[in-house]
């Protein structure tokens, strides 16, 4: 019987220019909540969520990290073993949009090498103070052949669809290689043994 | 972060790092740190077998390359991990755990934090210890033959047809033995093993005698690897996943209401003894007349077959006739399936339930009980089928209890076994067992044998003739016995409105004629037991004569617990979302006070602290500092964590001082701008997040820690002169010889040298114990920033303190003033003189004048000495080490070098220079 309430485990890292949004995203997500405060992350810090795809139940660890330029050797170390990062940038902040592609060369020279990557543009709530328009953010993420989606915390514009998405696509490529036999689910019911002889 | 990531990289296919955590191995007083991995493998035929896989490693381990493997554990039958607690201490909440793994060759001791990942390691390790199953197959480890270095001699005796010792691995460090048999796994010079099929024919003779032997150690052997679970709070804490799924599971049965409601559905209970007869007549007079198509139909027969055959082979034709005819005795206006079918002997009950309920039936089981001849046989006894029909548990039970007017008591204790000895097994096999008391829903038929008693067989006629029932009924066994509370006890039967279903003439409606001319009796009864069941119908259906006995059936209204999809996964989700935020609150977390640190005009040797509280949350953790990558401490060598490490209790504070202290190892750089009080400090929570902690300032350059070179180029005071000028000035190369530098031309000797040598030789020509005595720390500060900013005049200050700045100058200087390359050269001539001085020529220009200058103070001392005691050898034993430091460093004290270094020192103060 099921042993574990989880088949699989992910983690997920979320990196990208300080500000843009990053708690936020994470915050929306396992808690479904929003918080105008800014409060800095100076660290690594991490929260949990489990979700149901493909009758799978995984566990999502997704490590949100500092975004300040002065963390970055030190925040680059805890690529490696990231199945999924997610690249937030912000809208109304073309700064954090250049530096998408320095984030991008990060994740090729830290993370393991099949991690599956996705680009966020955040805050498109905030449509007035728009200065990275979307058609530029799908096209570096076509160039580069990722994913991309505009979101807001703000507003829980796509934060769930991302994140579902991203494990989604983590698990299309995640080979069966610790495969459950023992992980049967059985709280659904249809279990009828000697299931065969229908009569009248 | 995971450390089994790390471990994963060095596994070979098929191999699989199920968790990892970081340990300390303790041997008598050694402590060592071990990186415990527990590493699955999965054979072909589809087990698995474990190896505990311990691995030095670099402090925290991320990729492959920082672990190496030390040795490995096979986790095989007589592999224990307890754990233990030290001897006579008291088990303090959130200290270390401490765990013994033994195995038949080998006995470890582990301690490992405090936490859920030890928590949940030590459960993973608990679940991949292989049972005492007989029937199971040792676990051989022969995947783990790839970790065998190619060792060119492996002694080992010879393969086969010898009881080679087990656990024996050659070519590891060190292998704890798993008692498994080994035979199989002698390496053929590859370190492959040997073909299976010497194997195959091996392996049972040797097997055999191992498995007693784990037999009669089972209850030893549970005891001691089971773990014992020292604290409650232990568990709270711990997050291993069986528990989280326990957990969902009870939350959903609590909250059962809010996602089920109940419906109605129509149960046919039937039960009838046929007496060894085949089906002879349709059965749907008894089925099917009369009723609404039931939704479910519970058929119980008794005596189906009543030859020896039946008996004691089991095996019936009667079983299919009489399904047979039951399938076709159903109500016509519904489609059925049977869910099953179970017999013991002649006691059959069939479970059908109408076609579109069928994929709400779950859970189904079956068991038998017999009570017959012996107490055992299934001539008597009863058989019961259990399942899960939408959200609610339903049992059915169909016995055929003891014969005989007399035996009622026997009948009372029938079922009485019936009810303790009936066990099904739970999906879950760790689980224990469901009895027939643990359902919703229990529905109890069949020939119970009950009779009438008291009343003469003629007086029992009369009654039924009158259609008195009431009045027999005040004689029924059962009735008597229920209300008595020895049997049935908390049971419900309705009311009898039929005649007797016993006994018969086969064939006709006529009461027994034989010999024996038995009394009426109500032998064939229907009870239940459970809530929301209403019995619609109790009757017996004289129809049929097939039998001695005749058939009774009962229809019920049963309320079930029906399950509203879209509710359920509501409440699932809440569930869930709970959970995950019990979790996400159990991931410690602290807050700082502070975690920007400002050290402003850092100056040499002055030590500056600043302090922050760390103020933890709801969960006990370990928090330490840890290195950043590529750093082999968490901080900058002038900087300390004080304390570094240590475990915090819920709602508890601790202060952490950081400590900045530049001293002569470090000086050098930072004077240089090489280094510069800038540092990150990752506080590290075990299990939990990272904090960084960012330290900057400056630091105010000093004369102490530059070299004499470039001091003798500096004419002003050193703070006076722009950072960038210092930096040239540090980095410039010792130069051997005046090469007409394009810089301002410089002093002979560093200036601040001559400040302190002056000092001293204006104050304290005639101190006594000059050099000796230490000074004060106050009065050293102010030196030094007399000589810093070049305010040389205001310098007052004890002798003793400016004789110590003057040593700690000398020892500062980042090359001695008889420079290293120098160093050997001089030690070898410390016997000869003029050697000695031709060695003092070669030194670079500024090095040999204030070597002749300190030597030439010294000798002015000296003449003194009748007043400052002072005399060659106290001042070559000083000044010995501190002009001439070994090149290879400064730790290792050679007596025989530090000798030498003072005999040379002495030639230059006793003769003419």
């Amino acid at each position: 019987m099921a042993k574990k309430t989880y088949d699989l485990l992910f983690k997920l890292l979320l990196i990208g220019d300080s500000g843009v949004g990053k708690t936020c995203v994470l915050f929306r997500f396992s808690d479904d909540a929003f918080n105008t405060t800014f409060i800095s992350t100076i660290g690594i810090d991490f929260k949990i969520k489990t979700v149901e795809l493909q009758g799978k139940k995984i566990k999502l660890q997704i490590w949100d990290t500092a975004g300040q330029e002065r963390f970055h050797t030190i925040t680059t170390s805890y690529y490696r073993g990231a199945m999924g990062i997610m690249l937030v940038y912000d809208i109304t902040n073309g700064k954090s949009f250049e530096n998408i592609s320095k984030w991008l060369r990060n994740i090729d020279e830290h993370a393991n090498e099949d991690v599956e990557r996705m680009l966020l543009g955040n805050k498109c709530d905030m449509d007035d103070k728009r200065v990275v328009p979307k058609g530029k953010g799908e096209q570096i993420a076509r160039e580069h052949g990722i994913r991309f989606f505009e979101t807001s915390a703000k507003a829980n514009i796509n934060i769930e669809k991302a994140f579902l998405t991203l494990a989604e696509d983590i698990l299309r490529k995640t080979p069966v290689k610790e495969p459950n036999s023992e992980n049967v689910d059985i709280s659904s019911g249809g279990g009828v043994t000697g299931w065969k002889s229908k009569c009248c | 972060m995971d450390q089994s990531v790390a471990i994963q990289e060095t596994l070979a296919e098929g191999e699989y790092c199920v968790i990892a955590v970081q340990g300390v191995l303790c041997e008598g007083d050694s402590r060592q740190s071990r990186l415990l991995g527990l590493v699955r493998y999965r054979l072909e035929h589809g087990s698995q077998e474990h190896a505990l896989f311990l691995y030095t490693h670099r402090r925290m381990a991320i990729t492959g390359d920082d672990v190496s493997l030390d040795q490995i554990v096979p986790v095989s039958r007589d592999f224990t991990l307890e754990e233990v607690s030290p001897d006579g201490e008291l088990y303090i909440l959130g200290s270390d755990v401490t765990i013994q793994l033994d195995t038949a060759e080998l006995s470890l001791v582990f301690q490992l934090p405090f936490g859920s990942q030890t928590r949940m390691f030590l459960h993973e390790v608990a679940r991949a210890c292989p049972g005492f199953d007989p029937t199971t197959r040792d676990p051989e480890f022969l995947w783990l033959s790839r970790y065998r270095c190619a060792e060119p001699e492996l002694e080992l005796p010879t393969p086969r047809g010898c009881n080679s010792a087990p656990g024996t691995w050659p070519g590891y460090a060190t292998i704890g033995g798993g008692g498994s048999n080994f035979d199989g796994l002698r390496p053929n010079g590859k370190g492959l093993p040997v073909d299976q099929s010497s194997r195959g024919q091996d392996k049972p003779e040797s097997l055999q005698p191992r498995q007693n032997k784990s037999k009669s150690e089972i209850t030893g052997m549970v005891r001691s690897s089971t773990i014992t679970v020292s604290d409650k709070a232990h568990i709270l804490s711990m997050q291993k996943f069986g528990l989280r799924d326990t957990i969902v599971k009870s939350h959903l049965v609590q909250k059962e209401e809010d996602y089920t409601y109940i419906q109605n559905f129509r149960f046919f209970v039937g039960t009838y003894n046929v007496n060894g007869q085949s089906p002879k007549e349709c059965l749907r007079p008894w089925l099917s007349d009369g009723v609404q198509a039931p939704d479910v139909y519970c058929v119980g027969f008794q005596e189906l077959d009543l030859s020896k055959e039946a008996f004691f082979f089991h095996d019936t034709p009667k079983e299919e006739e009489w399904f047979k005819a039951v399938s076709e005795g159903l109500h016509p206006d519904a489609k059925y399936a049977k869910v099953k079918l179970i017999r013991l002997v002649g006691i059959m009950l069939l479970l059908y339930v109408k076609q579109e309920h069928a994929a709400y039936v779950s859970e189904v089981e079956a068991e038998t009980v017999g009570t017959g001849i012996m107490g055992r046989m299934g001539n008597k006894g009863g058989v019961a089928i259990r399942f899960q029909f939408h959200n609610t548990s339903i049992c059915v039970v169909n016995s055929h209890l003891a014969a005989h007017i007399e035996e009622y008591e026997r009948r009372n204790q029938d079922y009485k076994d019936i009810c303790s000895r009936m066990q099904f097994c739970q999906l879950d096999p760790s689980r224990p067992p469901l009895t027939i008391s643990k359902h919703d829903v229990i529905l109890w038929l069949g020939d119970l044998n009950y009779r009438i008693e008291e009343l003469d067989v003629e007086k029992v006629k009369k009654l039924i003739e009158e259609k008195d029932f009431q009045t027999l009924y005040a004689y029924d066994q059962l009735k008597i016995q229920v209300a008595a509370k020895t049997v049935f006890e908390g049971f419900t039967e309705g009311e009898l409105t039929f005649q007797p279903t016993y006994k018969y003439d086969t064939g006709s409606d006529d009461w027994d004629t034989s010999e024996k001319c038995r009394a009426p009796a109500w032998c064939d009864r229907i009870l239940w037991k459970g809530k929301n069941i209403t019995q619609l119908s109790y009757q017996s259906h004289m129809a049929l004569k097939t039998s001695d006995h005749k058939p009774v059936s009962s229809v019920f209204n049963i309320g079930v617990r029906v399950v509203n999809d879209e509710l359920y996964r509501k409440t699932l989700e809440e569930i869930v979302r709970s959970l995950d935020k019990m979790e996400n609150a159990n991931i410690p977390s602290v807050s700082l006070s502070k975690r920007e640190f400002c050290f402003q005009n850092v100056k040499y040797m002055q030590l500056k602290v600043e302090s922050f509280t760390i103020h933890n949350g709801q969960v006990p953790c370990h928090f330490e500092f840890i290195n950043k990558p590529d750093e082999e401490s968490y901080c900058k060598q002038w900087l300390n964590a004080n304390p570094s490490r240590g475990f915090l209790l819920p709602d508890s504070d601790i202060e952490i001082e950081l400590e900045l202290f530049v001293n002569k190892t470090t000086a050098t750089k930072l004077n240089s701008g090489e280094d510069k009080i800038e540092d990150i400090l990752v506080l590290h929570l075990d299990r939990g997040k990272d904090y960084f902690l960012s330290v900057s300032g400056n630091y105010l350059p000093s004369c102490f820690g530059s070299p004499i070179h470039t001091l003798c180029y500096m004419r002003e005071p050193i703070l006076d002169l722009p950072l960038e000028t210092i930096s040239e000035l540090t980095l410039m190369p010792i130069r051997t010889g005046d090469d007409g530098s394009q810089l301002e031309s410089p002093m002979e000797i560093p200036k601040e040298l001559w400040m302190m040598v002056d000092y001293l030789y204006r104050n304290a020509i005639q101190q006594e114990d000059l050099f000796q005595q230490p000074g004060l720390r106050s009065e050293f500060e102010h030196v030094r920033d007399c000589l810093d900013t070049g305010m040389i005049d205001n310098l007052s200050a004890s002798n003793h303190s400016v004789a110590e700045a003057l040593l700690l100058f000398l020892e500062s200087l980042p090359e001695p003033v008889i420079c290293y390359s120098a160093y050997h050269n001089c030690l070898e001539c410390s016997g000869n003189y003029t050697a000695s001085k031709q060695v003092i020529s070669t030194l670079p220009t500024f090095y040999r004048n204030v070597f002749h200058y300190l030597m030439a103070f010294l000798q002015e001392l000296l003449k003194n000495s009748a007043k400052n005691h002072l005399d060659e050898n106290i001042l070559a034993s000083i000044f010995g080490s501190l002009l001439l430091r070994n090149p290879a460093g400064h730790q290792k004290l050679d007596m025989t070098e530090k000798k030498k270094a003072q005999e040379f020192i002495h030639q230059f103060l006793c003769n003419p220079l």
